[in-house]
């Protein structure tokens, strides 16, 4: 208790309170506008970080983290853009919302769950740390594998009419990140040779291509009648999710905040995969699963619960097994190891203050995040009224902006603009996009991983059957897509049926 | 009125800075304008970088701005630098990659396309076991393998990644290279693994074991380098345990060849000095690395004989090209 309060006494200074804010602030504002993205952020910030206090110093890195999170549903609400790939499935509900003139609900509906599932999954990581990271030390790479292959056929669910069309998206996704250096043999592949082609296609760079070029290409190729245009703006209103809503959705909330924090705990997994999971379980156990991908509140409640208890969940292997989840927990690593605080076992003995100290740092930062981004929807939304070939142009240029920040590289937008291009023609032809950020996303990890099983069993594929857990999560997978598919034959013989009967 | 003033302070501030370029072009007095250091790598080797550029910048006249160029295992960022002017604006944060990264075929130019110009850290990787085998140093883990003809899973994080190449030189060295299966990570999971006992042993970064050690999960059975680490102080070097193996991985600066010895000199001095610095030797505890000053032309040797080493240990494993 003693440590405690320590650590309560230095969160609470002005000092870290604000940096904690200004992480937020950062966070937010990246991760909200289309084209950049928080990884960015995060390394931006963690110079500044060198010069502070510890405490001070991990705040402004984990707020820019949370703010980011969160962000990235601002602008996957608005224009269907997401800002990380973790808000690519809020874009599924949260778009048609807008559409539909309900943009602040959807967008104070994604705040306000996200700070729950934040918040939710931090407690459950303050109490069960170390029993959670022993467990996650028990998913070795079989296990991993059998998670994303689950986490791989939510593709089901996502591919809107057609599942021949959602594989090819899918499939597209997974052959995309074979590009570059294979990590486990060190070879090239499909490099042809091209020192460019050689770091592979970025995933945040092919994301901002997949959703914001065809935004780009769809408001000057598609003129906007003017009645539309007036009507838009007459729409936009500044309207909070009132407290039943909220109310209604609480289990919803509990169940994907569980989901989040545990995937989020498992190494080698992310955000994404428990936010497609999520948005897969809410449509699935929906009452009406059909107005799902048409505006269901429940689709931008689930995936944003559990990105956001992913934030939590992550914090378990980077501070028990000092492990990264992904290239933004990575950046709040170094911030951590420079500081001195050296995550691992025995950190919970050598720094419980700081420790407690970053607990209390999480939930201000969640707490800026609710105050500003609830702020904040009242601007947002005014976005809105800007005529879409004006929001085209300054899309373009910060998208290319940010895919050029990621790696500093001019052929990531080149990167970008060919994928986007690739996209508008899919998406012509009907095929959803959704999939392939969903194969790129668990492409990588599915390869890894399977590779590395078959390396422990020396090639014997009994890894694969033998360990309760990936049969769990095959028997998960096969259901999910037996169910589909079962789904599928009834609708195409339905038709027929109709047919029969009116002869 | 103070817009005036202000507005009258940047036309000086212009007018001066733009007589200054003059001068700086008539004199050609290094650095005239900021200098840019390409990062090849994420993790240790950003952070290090980071502090650099932040140390050198105080001892320079024009800051060191990094800026990150990763990808394809460094060829991305060496491939940029090689071809900047050979006039020190353009340098790059460099290690063993330009090495292994030539002989895997990744680069098709090698270590004489640079100039180097300071070594900086070293980076010693460390040898781990699972504290329940018992095994408390190399022989130990030498005799129960040879003693029970099994087969020793060993975690690496890529093939062609330096702990493979480290693990393969050691194991090597112990006589048991033959007994060994190589168990490849995408990434730096191997200690998690090893608690686990998936995998037999891991040589990692000794930063990555320090908790575990602390906590008596793990046990470090060597470190590689002709070194102790500070890290792990207790741990003997596989030399002091009477087996030949002497790998580290070195970090340092190097620009395009042909830069004039001068800037070279330059640009020696100013690493030397924030190499020097308590910051820096504070850091490296923290971050765990080891600062290693050399300068440009015992760093030059050094990759020279480096170079041979990893092209024969590639050709040896298979992976050269």
């Amino acid at each position: 208790m003693d440590i405690f309060l320590q650590a309560l006494a230095s969160a609470m200074t002005p000092m870290a309170i604000a940096s904690i804010g200004l992480g937020a602030l950062i966070g937010l504002i990246f991760g909200s506008i289309p084209g950049l993205t928080f990884t960015v952020a995060l390394a931006l910030a963690l110079p500044i970080t060198f010069s502070m206090d510890p405490v001070p110093a991990i705040g402004l890195l984990l707020g820019t983290y949370i703010g980011g999170m969160t962000g990235g549903s601002v602008s996957a609400i608005l224009l269907g853009i997401p800002g990380t790939p973790s808000a690519a499935a809020t874009v599924l509900d949260g778009h048609p919302m807008t559409k539909q003139g309900n943009a602040s609900i959807a967008l104070g509906t994604a705040v306000i769950v996200s700070v729950f599932g934040g918040v939710f999954s931090l407690i459950v990581m303050i109490v069960s740390v170390d029993l959670v990271s022993r467990v996650a030390i028990s998913f070795g790479p079989a296990e991993i594998f059998a998670l994303v292959l689950f986490g791989l056929s939510t593709i089901c669910g996502l591919c809107g009419g057609s599942l021949i069309k959602g594989l090819i998206s899918g499939a597209i996704g997974l052959m995309i990140m074979t590009i570059g250096i294979d990590t486990i043999d060190g070879v090239q592949r499909m490099t042809f040779g091209s020192v460019n082609m050689m770091q592979g296609v970025n995933l945040l760079v092919a994301m901002i291509g997949l959703f914001a070029v065809p935004f780009i290409i769809e408001a000057f190729a598609v003129k906007t009648s003017m009645p539309e245009k007036s009507q838009r703006i007459s729409r936009v209103k500044a309207e909070l999710p009132s407290i039943g809503l909220l109310g209604r959705n609480l289990w919803l909330m509990i169940k994907c905040s569980v989901m989040g924090t545990g995937i989020g705990a498992i190494p080698g997994t992310g955000g994404a995969i428990a936010s497609f999971l999520a948005y897969d379980h809410a449509k699935r156990f929906s009452k009406k699963p059909e107005s799902f991908g048409k505006g269901n509140i429940e689709g931008v409640v689930a995936p944003e619960t559990a990105n956001n208890a992913v934030t939590g969940g992550t914090l378990i292997p980077l501070l028990s097994l000092g492990i990264p989840g992904d290239p933004a927990t990575a950046i709040v690593l170094a911030g951590l190891m420079i500081h001195g605080i050296t995550p691992g076992p025995a950190l919970f003995m050598n720094h419980a203050g700081e420790v407690y100290g970053m607990y209390v740092a999480v939930v201000l930062a969640y707490l800026w995040v609710l105050g500003l981004q609830l702020m904040g929807i009242r601007l947002f939304v005014h976005v809105l009224k800007i005529p879409r070939e004006l929001l085209a142009v300054a899309v373009l240029v910060l998208c290319a902006i940010g895919a050029f920040s990621i790696r500093n590289s001019v052929f990531d937008i080149y990167a970008m603009g060919a994928i986007g291009v690739a996209a508008y023609v899919l998406v012509s032809f009907r095929v959803p996009i959704t999939p392939i950020i969903l194969g790129m996303v668990l492409g990588p990890t599915l390869e890894n991983e399977f590779r590395t099983a078959m390396m422990l069993s020396m090639g014997d594929p009994a890894i694969f059957y033998t360990s309760p857990t990936v049969l769990v999560f095959f028997s998960f997978a096969l259901l999910v897509i037996g169910l589909q598919a079962v789904s599928e034959f009834k609708a195409k013989k339905q038709p027929k049926n109709e047919v029969k009967a009116d002869a | 009125m103070t817009k005036i003033k202000t507005l009258r302070r940047a036309t000086t501030g212009l007018l001066a800075a733009a007589a200054m370029s003059f001068a700086g072009t008539a004199q050609a007095e290094f650095p005239d304008r900021p200098i840019e250091m390409t990062i090849l790598f994420g993790g240790t080797a950003n952070s290090i970088a980071q502090l650099l550029t932040d140390l050198m910048s105080q001892e320079m006249s024009q800051p060191i701005v990094p800026v990150s160029r990763t990808g394809g295992g460094g060829a991305v960022g060496y491939s940029y630098v090689v071809n900047t002017p050979a006039d020190g604006y353009n340098i790059v944060w460099n290690s063993n990659s330009i090495n292994t990264g030539n002989h895997m075929g990744r680069i098709d130019f090698n270590y004489e396309a640079f100039a180097p110009i300071a070594r900086v850290s070293t980076e010693i990787p460390a040898l781990a076991v699972n504290a329940s085998t018992g095994w408390e140093d190399l022989s130990d883990m030498v005799e129960a393998v040879q003693a029970s003809g099994d087969v020793l899973r060993v975690g690496i994080s890529g093939r062609g990644s330096f702990t493979h190449l480290t693990s393969a030189a050691l194991f090597d060295a112990l006589g048991i290279g033959e007994q060994v299966a190589y168990i490849a990570y995408g990434d730096g999971r191997a200690p998690v693994e090893l608690l686990a006992e998936r995998i037999d042993a891991a040589i990692q970064w000794p930063g990555q074991f320090a908790s575990y050690v602390e906590a008596g999960e793990l046990n470090v059975l060597a470190v590689t380098g002709d070194t102790r680490v500070n890290v792990l102080p207790d741990v003997a070097t596989a030399m002091e345990q009477g087996y030949d193996v002497n790998i580290s991985m070195w970090r340092g600066l190097a620009a395009p060849a042909g830069t004039p010895d001068d800037v070279v000199a330059a640009l020696q001095a100013a690493a030397e000095a924030a190499v020097m610095s308590d910051t820096f030797q504070e850091a490296s505890g923290n971050i765990g690395f080891t600062p290693a000053f050399l300068p440009a032309a015992e760093f030059g040797a050094l990759i020279a004989e480096d170079d041979a080493f990893y092209g024969a240990l590639l050709t040896e494993l298979g992976m050269a090209q």
